[in-house]
Parts: C-alpha cells; sequence; structure tokens
C-alpha cells in the first residue's frame, strides 16, 4: 500500500515537470508528431490540450496550467497579451495556413470562392458548416473571407456553427453538410473531404498562427518553444500543409 | 368437486399427492413444510407441476399428459393469500371489484351488496388497504376473492397472522361463507382446532405425501393418524343437536346417539346442530356410575379398543351407544381397572373442559 | 426582460428537454423491464452498453450518434427513407441528443423501482383474472410510478444541461440546436459576453429548480398513493 502512495507521487512529480502546450484544433495531426521527437521519455513528454483557440484563450485568463498558447489568429492572442499573461519577448509567429472550401468525397464539386459565386445556390436549403463565426478563428476567417465577396448575407442563416474546426471538418467528412470551411491544412488530414475551392489570401486576414511563452512557464517552456520554432519542425509542418513563417 | 394429482419438486422437497374435495370445506391439513401452499400454488397457476392433472367441476385446469396449462389468469381460482395481498394502490372497493373487471359482469358468486354483506365490509369500502387491520384485510381479501367469480376458492391459513380476537371473528365469517356460498372451499391450516370447527373433510399432508383424506368425523378417529393430527390433541368429534338452553346455569343441552351432554356457552338455539371436540385427556373411565361426583356428563358405553402404545398413558377407544369416544388415561389404572375390549363402562367428561373453541356450528 | 435570442434559446431547451424525455420513456421502460424481469443471453452487456452515455465522454455521444443516426447512418438513413424523420441540424437531432444521455438515469430509476416491487401483489392479480398485460397495466405500472417520475426528473435536468453531444452531433444553430446551455457557451467565447452569459446562467438555474420542484410535488403524492394510505 506504502507502494502505492510513493509511486503515485513519483508520477504526480514527474507529470507536473511536463510541458503543457495549449494549441489550436488545427494543429493536432502535425503538433502530434512534432512533440514526439522533442527528446525526453515518458512522463516528461510535452502534453498538448487541443481546442478552439477563443476556448483556449478563455481558459488561460481563468488561471489554467498552460505553459505555452499556440493561437490560430492574432487577436486571442492580443487579447491573452492583453491580460498581462504572456512572459514578455517571447510571442513570435509560428505558421501561417490557407483557407479552403470543402466538400464531402462522396458529393464532390467545384466551387472557387470568387464575388458573388453561386454559393448560395448550391446549398439551397442545406447548411454549410463553419467554426462558430464568432470567436472561433476559422469561423472569423471564414465570415470576412465570405463578407469581402459579398455572399454572407445569403448564407449567414444557412450555418451550422460547430465548436471549432475540427468539428467542423467532421460534419462535411460525415456529408451531414454539403459544405465547409476549413484550413487546407485540415482538408489534407481528412481523407473524406474533397477540395472545392481556395479562398484567395486577400479575401480574408493573414491566417498567422502566433506562439508564446506564458507567464510563470515551467523551466524548459522556452526550450520547447525554440523547438517548435527549429528546422526538424518546420519539416514537419510544411509537411502537413502549413506554411512557416521566416 | 376438486381433482388434483401432482407431482413437484424443488430442491429437497419432493410433492406427489392426490386427493378429491367434496362439497363445503376441504382442510388441506398437516405441519409447516409438508407442502400445503404449494399444493395451492399448483392449483391456482402460480407454479406448474412436473406432471398431474387438476381439474374443477370437469373444467380441466392443468394436464400434463394432454399438453394442457391453463395460464393463471384464466383458471377463475379465487385465492385467499396469507397476507392478505390487497393492491395498496387501491381503494378496498376497487379492490374488491378488480376480479369483478376481468371476469365480466355476469352472475358471479356474489354481488358487491351481498360480499358486502356477508363479510361485513361496508364501512371500509372507501378507505385504503394500509389503514386497515388485520382482521379487515382478511375479510377485503376473502371477498375480492369471491367477486371474481371463482370455480374453487383456496383460504392459505387465513388465520395465521391473527391475534386471537382477530380470529374468532374471522372464524364466524367464514362459516358464514360456508353456509352461503355455493363454491368448493380448500382451507390450509395448521391448526386442529380451526380445520375441526370448519371443515367438512381433511386432507393430511406430511412432507409431500397425502396420508389420509376423509371426512373429520373419520380422520379424526383414526388411530394411526394421532401422530400427525396431534398426539396431544387426540380426541373425538361428535355431532349433536341443541335439545335445550338453560338461561340459570349458562349450561346447553346437547343430545346425540349416544346420550346428552350438558356444555357451557354453546351460541345455538334449540334445534340447531353443533359439532363438538372432546379431547381424549379430558375424559375419564369408570368402571361403576359414580354418585356425588362434580362431573356432569356421564355417559354409558364399552370399551371398543385398547390402543398399543409405550409410554405411561393410553388412549382407550369407547363405543358410546354407536358414537366414537377416546380416553387417555394411565396405562396402569388401566391395568388395575381390568380394562379389555366389550367391557362395559362409563365415560366421563367435564363440563367445564369443552370450551368455546371446541365447538363447531353447522 | 429577455432578448428575443434568449427567449428563442429557453423555449428551445423546454422543448427539446420535453420530447426527449416524451420519446425516451416507452424505450426506458421496456428496457428496464427486460433488465428487471427477463433472463436471456447478453442481458449484462445490454446493462453495460445502456449505460454508456452515463460514462463516455459527451463529445464521444456525439460522434456516435453521428455515425449512426446522420444521414449516412445506417439508422439515420432508415428513418429518413421510411418515415422522413431527419436529426442534422435540427431540433429533433438535440432531442435525440438529450435521449440518449438522460436514458441510463431514467432505465435506473424504473428499474430499480420494478425490482421493488411485490411479486406476490402481481400473483395475486393473476389469479383475479389479469393477464400478463393488464397485471402490467393495473398493478405494475401504478405502483413504480414514483421511479418513473424520478428517472423523468433525472432526464429532464440532465436534458437541459445538456452540451458536448447536441454541439457534435448537430452543431450551433440558433432557433433550432441552440438551446441554453450551447447559448451560454456561445456567451462566454466572445470577448465581453460574460454579463449575458450569466444572465442565461441564472435563468437555467431557475428553471432546474422549478422542474425539480415541481416533480417532487408529484413524487410524494405519487408515493402516497402506492403505499396504500389515504390520500
Amino acid at each position: 500500500m506504502r507502494w502505492l502512495v510513493v509511486a503515485a507521487l513519483a508520477l504526480a512529480a514527474s507529470a507536473a515537470n511536463a510541458q503543457v502546450v495549449f494549441a489550436a484544433a488545427s494543429l493536432k495531426n502535425a503538433l502530434d508528431e512534432v512533440v514526439f521527437l522533442y527528446p525526453g521519455e515518458g512522463n516528461t513528454r510535452p502534453v498538448v490540450s487541443y481546442g478552439s483557440s477563443s476556448s483556449l484563450a478563455k481558459q488561460i485568463e481563468n488561471g489554467a496550467p498552460a505553459d505555452l498558447f499556440i493561437s490560430a489568429d492574432l487577436d486571442w492572442m492580443d487579447y491573452v497579451e492583453k491580460k498581462g499573461l504572456l512572459a514578455p519577448g517571447t510571442r513570435r509567429n509560428l505558421l501561417g495556413n490557407q483557407l479552403v472550401l470543402i466538400a464531402p468525397r462522396s458529393r464532390p464539386v467545384k466551387l472557387q470562392p470568387a464575388p458573388g459565386f453561386p454559393i448560395a445556390a448550391y446549398l439551397k436549403n442545406e447548411r454549410i458548416a463553419l467554426a462558430e463565426p464568432g470567436s472561433v478563428p476559422a469561423g472569423k476567417y471564414a465570415r470576412a473571407a465570405f463578407e469581402k465577396l459579398g455572399v454572407w448575407e445569403q448564407i449567414s442563416g444557412k450555418v451550422a456553427a460547430a465548436e471549432n474546426v475540427r468539428a467542423a471538418l467532421l460534419l462535411v467528412a460525415r456529408a451531414e453538410a454539403p459544405l465547409g470551411v476549413v484550413y487546407q491544412t485540415d482538408a489534407n488530414a481528412e481523407p473524406d473531404v474533397m477540395v472545392a475551392g481556395v479562398f484567395p489570401a486577400d479575401t480574408h486576414a493573414p491566417i498567422v498562427y502566433p506562439a508564446a511563452m506564458l507567464k510563470g512557464a515551467k523551466p524548459g517552456a522556452g526550450a520547447l518553444l525554440e523547438f517548435l520554432a527549429g528546422a526538424q519542425a518546420r519539416r514537419i509542418f510544411e509537411k502537413h500543409g502549413f506554411s512557416v513563417s521566416p | 368437486m376438486l381433482e388434483f394429482s401432482a407431482r413437484w419438486r424443488k430442491g429437497a422437497f419432493a410433492l406427489d399427492a392426490s386427493f378429491q374435495t367434496g362439497p363445503g370445506i376441504t382442510a388441506l391439513f398437516g405441519r409447516s413444510g409438508a407442502g400445503k401452499t404449494t399444493v395451492l400454488g399448483l392449483i391456482a397457476g402460480l407454479a406448474r407441476p412436473d406432471a398431474g392433472r387438476v381439474s374443477v367441476d370437469g373444467r380441466v385446469l392443468f394436464d400434463s399428459a394432454a399438453g394442457v396449462d391453463l395460464p393463471a389468469h384464466r383458471r377463475r381460482v379465487g385465492y385467499v393469500f396469507q397476507e392478505g395481498r390487497l393492491l395498496p394502490h387501491l381503494t378496498v372497493r376497487q379492490n374488491l371489484l378488480y376480479g369483478r373487471f376481468f371476469n365480466g359482469h355476469g352472475k358471479g358468486v356474489a354481488t358487491l351488496e351481498q360480499a358486502t354483506a356477508l363479510l361485513g365490509l361496508g364501512e371500509l369500502l372507501e378507505r385504503r388497504p394500509a389503514n386497515l387491520s388485520g382482521g379487515e384485510k382478511q375479510r377485503v381479501a376473502i371477498g375480492r376473492a369471491l367477486l371474481a367469480d371463482p370455480g374453487v376458492l383456496l383460504l392459505d391459513e387465513p388465520l395465521a397472522s391473527l391475534d386471537a380476537p382477530r380470529k374468532a371473528e374471522i372464524l364466524y365469517y367464514i362459516e358464514r361463507l360456508r353456509d352461503d356460498v355455493r363454491v368448493p372451499i380448500v382451507y390450509v391450516s395448521h391448526s386442529l382446532d380451526e380445520v375441526v370447527r370448519l371443515a367438512d373433510s381433511i386432507v393430511l399432508l406430511s412432507e409431500g405425501r397425502v396420508l389420509g383424506s376423509g371426512s373429520v368425523l373419520e380422520m379424526t378417529g383414526r388411530v394411526e393418524l394421532r401422530p400427525y393430527l396431534g398426539r396431544h390433541e387426540g380426541g373425538a368429534v361428535i355431532e349433536a343437536r341443541v335439545a335445550g338452553q338453560d338461561l340459570d346455569s349458562g349450561l346447553a343441552r346437547l343430545e346425540f346417539a349416544g346420550g346428552a351432554l350438558e356444555i357451557p356457552d354453546v351460541e345455538a338455539l334449540p334445534g340447531e346442530a353443533v359439532r363438538v371436540r372432546i379431547r381424549a385427556r379430558d375424559v375419564s373411565i369408570a368402571l361403576s356410575k359414580p354418585a356425588g361426583l362434580s362431573i356432569r356428563n356421564v355417559l354409558a358405553g364399552s370399551v371398543a379398543a385398547l390402543e398399543e402404545e409405550e409410554g405411561p398413558s393410553l388412549d382407550v377407544k369407547l363405543d358410546v351407544g354407536g358414537t366414537p369416544l377416546i380416553a387417555r388415561i394411565t396405562r396402569k389404572s388401566a391395568r388395575e381397572l381390568g380394562l379389555r375390549p366389550g367391557l362395559p363402562v362409563f365415560a366421563l367428561i367435564k363440563s367445564v373442559s369443552i370450551d368455546r373453541r371446541s365447538v363447531g356450528y353447522a | 426582460m429577455l432578448t428575443p435570442a434568449e427567449t428563442a434559446a429557453l423555449l428551445l431547451s423546454l422543448k427539446v428537454a420535453f420530447w426527449s424525455v416524451a420519446a425516451s420513456l416507452p424505450f426506458a421502460i421496456a428496457l428496464a423491464w427486460l433488465l428487471s424481469r427477463a433472463r436471456f443471453p447478453g442481458k449484462s452487456l445490454l446493462d453495460a452498453v445502456v449505460h454508456l452515455p452515463l460514462v463516455l465522454p459527451p463529445v464521444v455521444v456525439g460522434y456516435f450518434l453521428l455515425v449512426l443516426f446522420g444521414r449516412r447512418g445506417p439508422i439515420g438513413a432508415f428513418l429518413d427513407e421510411s418515415f422522413g424523420v431527419t436529426f442534422a441540424f435540427r431540433w429533433t437531432g438535440a432531442a435525440l441528443a438529450c435521449a440518449v444521455m438522460g436514458l441510463p438515469l431514467l432505465v435506473r430509476a424504473v428499474r430499480q423501482s420494478l425490482d421493488a416491487v411485490d411479486r406476490g401483489l402481481e400473483a395475486a392479480a393473476a389469479t383475479l383474472g389479469a393477464s400478463p398485460a393488464w397485471v402490467f397495466a393495473t398493478v405494475t405500472l401504478p405502483l413504480i410510478l414514483p421511479g418513473i417520475v424520478t428517472g423523468m426528473l433525472l432526464s429532464f435536468a440532465r436534458s437541459l444541461g445538456e452540451f458536448g453531444a447536441t454541439i457534435t452531433f448537430v452543431s450551433n444553430i440558433p432557433g433550432e440546436t441552440q438551446t441554453l446551455p450551447l447559448a451560454i457557451y456561445g456567451f462566454t467565447q466572445v470577448p465581453g459576453g460574460d454579463a449575458q452569459a450569466l444572465r442565461l446562467c441564472i435563468l437555467s438555474i431557475v428553471l432546474s429548480l422549478a422542474a425539480l420542484m415541481a416533480s417532487e410535488f408529484f413524487l410524494r403524492r405519487a408515493n402516497v398513493r402506492a403505499a396504500g394510505r389515504d390520500a
């Protein structure tokens, strides 16, 4: 019995040393692979918690024990910075991405986003899956793009708002929704969807993934951040379809 | 008439019994664990015999050979459970009419008014079971079974969970039931007093087997059954008629084939028939008619047989004017008196030894 | 007092919770009966499956709902073709999610009640002429009513708070699937939405309390009747 207590304490102690990364949902496949290569075994391996950048930022604001934060847009990193929660001087832009319009592989279509394009006519009575357009970066980018293209009015009532971009991806993969907007990297990761069209870069703010260390992060968090920006990590991110900031 | 024949086994207990019942009340008598409640369950369809045949008035309820097995709800067997088992979420009236609902609204054995009158349920109709006394619950249970238009009525030790005053109360109602209702009744009990008072015939059950069946008089007289009917309780039952009631002394004069008896606390009118149980240990024997004795009942008769048993006491079977009577005396006295079959003797019975419980009314 | 959007979320929550309980009730009673009275191979497996939504993460349940009841799912496609019933992005999907999440609570409560019924009373009713179906309707059902009420209360309250399975299965659509929990979540995600989130939280609490108290009242009444006391 005593051994059990000692073992549990040791486990907790060592887990307490592992870095905790809060990362945007769209980073899942790529970041898992990168973190896997980070030196360290067992309980000292970094732990990543994925979610929409909006919910992650809110959690950090309320004291969640994260060491690093990688957001899918600048707004939410600004939010956390304004609350004074970033370790000064550690913020940097890590990655870039592209916004794409996707369709289920079982109902493929070619629909290139352009001003006034017939997306509403294609949807008819069905819905388009987006991450929550009011808060989640992928949704915000999508809304901005549709507004720029002049079709937002027509489709705003047909939106199925998902909790995060991966949930939106799932809805299209299951053919629940005939169209969706996700990142290029998400489309690459999911075999059951195809890309219907790519949003021109000028229809939305640049998709930038800033990363930063948080105040009070554990020792070694800085080293992890350096690793994520390093050459080995960049190769993996590029393989998945991210663009890397110079 | 009920015809029952069944084999049934569960664990260490095995039942193998056959019997028939005549009209009136048939008592299913035996010790606890003899299988009496099991038999009722098999008749009602709450359990299935391994083999056998059960029929009521020619209507076959179960026949393993013919592949007949009527489900319980189609057997029209009225079962009065030992615990009453009234439906707690219904009023007394709703409980009474419950069986009515399923058995059509035909003539049936009784109407609600008749059952209410018979069992004194008038004041209870709108009450709920949880607020009834044990005796009240039993009466409602009987009424409910009656109103379901049964072909046979099964009463499972209805007095077992009642205290003495309630027992007397329910006994009274069951006697009325027996007299007024023309449905065969099977009455399970392990109390000989109840059985003698109420039943017309007895089926004796022991460890799952029928040891004997017949009329109450006949069965209580059979010496070999004494151990099962309760040696201590051994005695005879006499059928008599009330000749007169003396209000001064409180004694009633009962006449029967063997003579007359004076007994206190007889609640019957002249001319009515009663059944009297006389325990063997309350009967003494004299060779000549005694004088100056307080004992009022002195009957002339003769010794019919001497029981062959070990021990200090001995049962002497007497013949009193054709009516059998049993006296339990010491073996020593029997020897000293020189008792032998055929010897004329007098049977002495104290009036006060024949108490209220020993008198049954037809 | 309440904005139109808030009122819409409130009414939708009530509608979804009501229908989720109403629709799952017959299934729950049947399942409880099977688990309490029937004997068949695989019974403990059925028991475990019924309890799965209690222990699985709600998002996982939402995923399975998508796979089974989505447009291309085996059950979803069948229901669509045969009855024209769809769940995608509709309140019916929200109701289904709530029904599934609340089912274990409902089944448990009814089953416990069934286990506690005096079988002797059912036997007595049978001797009085009631067929098994009538015994259930006139004896068993009234006696398990308190358990049914308790289960419905729990399931209803669970439905009022259901989030993970709903948002995964049918996403967040105001007027169709945006129940109170989803609306509250939406406000917490928007900077400066905390005040509105708080308003809706209070509304949720008031609603749950009202539901609790009302059911407590009916539960007590049913208990009195079932125990046979004079009302």
